[in-house]
């Protein structure tokens, strides 16, 4: 088997505070091949948007810190590297898509230049004036605006068209792998699937792997290869799409957070929620980190890890797994 | 069946410059049954939430007539309007910029008792809080808490719980759970189904969500660009979308289900410019069924079998 083009080891990442650290992510793992796309899907705290931000190396400085684990790009540790060579790496060959497209442009610089910005640092080939500009343009056209609006400033444009140049950005140094968090979230439903397309569309002329960072399952089905459902900073199940939406067995979570759902074809008014809340991370549950919300709670779920069942790839960290009975 | 509140030709425009208007509501009826749940669905700018705030009395209509209770709202005399508003309120979107910081649960809570001299005493309005937040489901412990100290389901819960102080009878829903996670988006929208039934609520449920309005309404309104495109009973809207705006948004959510494609019925373009629009259909631009026919004049809802109404081109 190849190399995945990106792999993450055991990784932990905290924030520290004065008074007490906030265990954000504890211990995940996955790996990401050439040209394919992997979900991390949580709620809000599951600890998604530090993943990112760890393998990007953009955590705050001094409070975030990476306590454990390795992350390998094409094989090589970007931890073990100094802040050069990962300027060299970031941007180029892994780059991000932020959430709010409204707050992640600068107001006061046009498009075109937002984009030029980031060939020009990137520009190891030395290319002239004409060659980077030939480019911006070009890079709009594939994001589907048109090349001549480039000296207008973002607020002249839609959310959906802000978005848009946000991916021209990304793109500009053909990346290697692009991590989106939660790029439609702040879109109507009909952008969100126009701007959903052309991701899909960008991923395969660009031969790019994906990071799709969601809440929204809905999302997670129309774009992902491979999912991981994370809740309070690790993953409770990992498997294919087919694993997560077709297969049998499922972590009681990941079955709580389908049946909270309002679905369209259900005809209950009643919809289940999952009772309680997502734990403090600054004072996680010993034990299984479900377990004060799970409804299949037993004893041996408040002390220790859970049990790790796996097959063919998909893997279930529940105890309830322990007998490989499905529930 | 009596509708307990009704609007006719209700419109709101806002003047943005010299003969510039935006249409943000643009000649729209209302009807709705008391006890009952009207949902408006619509994208961002289509006009719903000036809608809600229009019918509430928050912000002046340009035009048209409003009752509630058969009583008029906008040419009535004041006190009695005043009197009456007391029993329409409003649960905001954004339960994190929508309560003051530095105000305890127990104060935001009795903020509007205290407001409308409610009550005499101290005793009595803590009673009423405590009921309230019974209700609602928060625990008794935050009452001394800020509104920094609880998530967004709790503060979400504050939220309503200052809406039913004063012992509504309709409520306006802006976007309740759009702020919130599902598990607890779930959560809330029980919670408001259960007090429609205790209490016999009335509700405008204001949403982009149309999963989540499916659940909770008995009839839907679909704005787009401050007119009503379409309006059918909830299960209806869906099993026989008609308008081609409906069918769009419709499809364009994403189904988590194996399969699921998105570019089925994609839309092209995007929602136009509300100042000063053409007659006309304001979605033919979008429309892959546009004809020249869509152009000139506005299209009225027409009634295409129960209580399914309908305004475009294709069905005149």
């Amino acid at each position: 088997m190849t190399e995945p083009i990106l792999r993450v080891e055991n990784l932990h990442t905290i924030y520290q505070g004065e008074e007490r650290n906030v265990y954000a992510v504890n211990g995940i793992s996955f790996s990401l091949n050439e040209k394919e796309t992997i979900g991390l899907v949580g709620e809000t705290g599951a600890g998604k948007t530090t993943t990112a931000l760890s393998i990007m190396q953009l955590l705050p400085d001094r409070i975030g810190k990476i306590t454990e684990g390795k992350i390998f790009y094409q094989g090589e540790n970007l931890l073990e590297k100094n802040k050069e060579e990962i300027r060299l790496i970031r941007g180029a060959c892994i780059s991000m898509i932020f959430q709010d497209p409204m707050t992640a442009l600068n107001p006061v610089m046009t498009v075109g230049d937002q984009i030029h910005e980031s060939l020009s640092i990137h520009n190891y080939d030395n290319l002239p004036e004409e060659e980077l500009q030939k480019r911006v343009d070009e890079l709009l056209t594939l994001v589907g605006i048109p090349a001549n609006r480039k000296k207008e400033y973002p607020h002249q444009f839609s959310g959906g068209m802000k978005q848009r140049i946000v991916i021209a950005i990304a793109l500009a140094c053909k990346p290697k792998i692009l991590i989106a968090d939660e790029p439609t979230t702040a879109l109507d439903v009909t952008i969100q699937a126009q701007v959903l397309v052309l991701m899909e569309e960008l991923q395969k002329q660009l031969g790019m792997a994906m990071i799709m960072i969601t809440h929204d399952l809905g999302v997670v089905a129309a774009t992902c290869d491979k999912v991981a459902i994370m809740y309070a900073g690790e993953i409770l199940e990992y498997g294919t799409v087919e694993d997560i939406f077709a297969g049998e067995r499922h972590h009681p979570y990941t079955k709580g957070l389908f049946e909270a759902i309002p679905s369209l074809d259900s005809h209950s008014r009643r919809l289940k929620p999952i009772e309680g809340l997502m734990p403090d991370p600054a004072d996680l549950p010993p034990g299984c980190r479900f377990h004060p919300r799970c409804p299949y709670c037993r004893e041996d779920c408040k002390t220790g890890a859970p049990y790790l069942f796996e097959r063919n790839g998909h893997q279930i960290r529940c105890n309830l797994f322990q007998e490989d009975t499905a529930i | 069946m009596t509708s307990l509140i009704h609007a006719v030709e209700l419109t709101k425009y806002f003047q943005v410059g010299k003969k510039r208007y935006l249409h943000a509501v643009d000649h729209v009826n209302l009807d709705i049954p008391e006890g009952k749940t009207l949902g408006v669905v619509g994208e961002s700018g289509c006009g719903k939430s000036t809608l809600g705030r229009v019918v509430l009395g928050l912000l002046p209509a340009t035009s048209g007539e409003l009752y509630y209770q058969g009583e008029d709202l906008i040419h009535g005399n004041k006190k009695q309007r005043k009197k009456m508003q007391r029993e329409m309120q409003i649960v905001f979107q954004d339960p994190y910029s929508s309560l003051n910081p530095r105000m305890s649960v127990y104060e935001l809570i009795a903020e509007p008792l205290v407001m409308n001299h409610v009550y005499g005493s101290r005793r009595e309005t803590l009673q009423r809080v405590q009921e309230l937040m019974e209700i609602v489901g928060l625990a008794e412990r935050f009452i001394n808490s800020y509104p920094h100290e609880m998530d967004g389901g709790r503060r979400q819960r504050v939220g309503i719980a200052r809406a039913l102080a004063l012992r509504p009878r309709f409520v306006v829903c802006d976007e309740p759970v759009s702020a919130l996670d599902v598990s607890i988006q779930a959560q809330i929208l029980n919670l408001l189904m259960d007090m429609q039934e205790e209490l016999g609520l009335t509700y405008m449920f204001i949403t982009h969500d149309l999963s989540v309005v499916k659940h909770i309404s008995n009839e839907i309104m679909v704005m787009y660009l401050g007119q009503c495109v379409e309006r059918a009973p909830a299960e209806e809207l869906f099993q026989n979308p008609l308008h081609p705006y409906t069918k769009a948004l419709l499809s364009a959510i994403p189904v988590p289900k194996l399969g699921a494609s998105l570019k089925h019925n994609l839309l092209r373009g995007e929602v136009s410019d509300p100042i000063n629009p053409e007659p006309g259909c304001r979605f033919a631009k979008r429309c892959d069924h546009c004809t020249e026919a869509c152009a000139g004049k506005n299209f009225q809802l027409k009634e295409l079998g129960d209580r399914h109404f309908v305004a475009c081109a294709l069905y005149q």
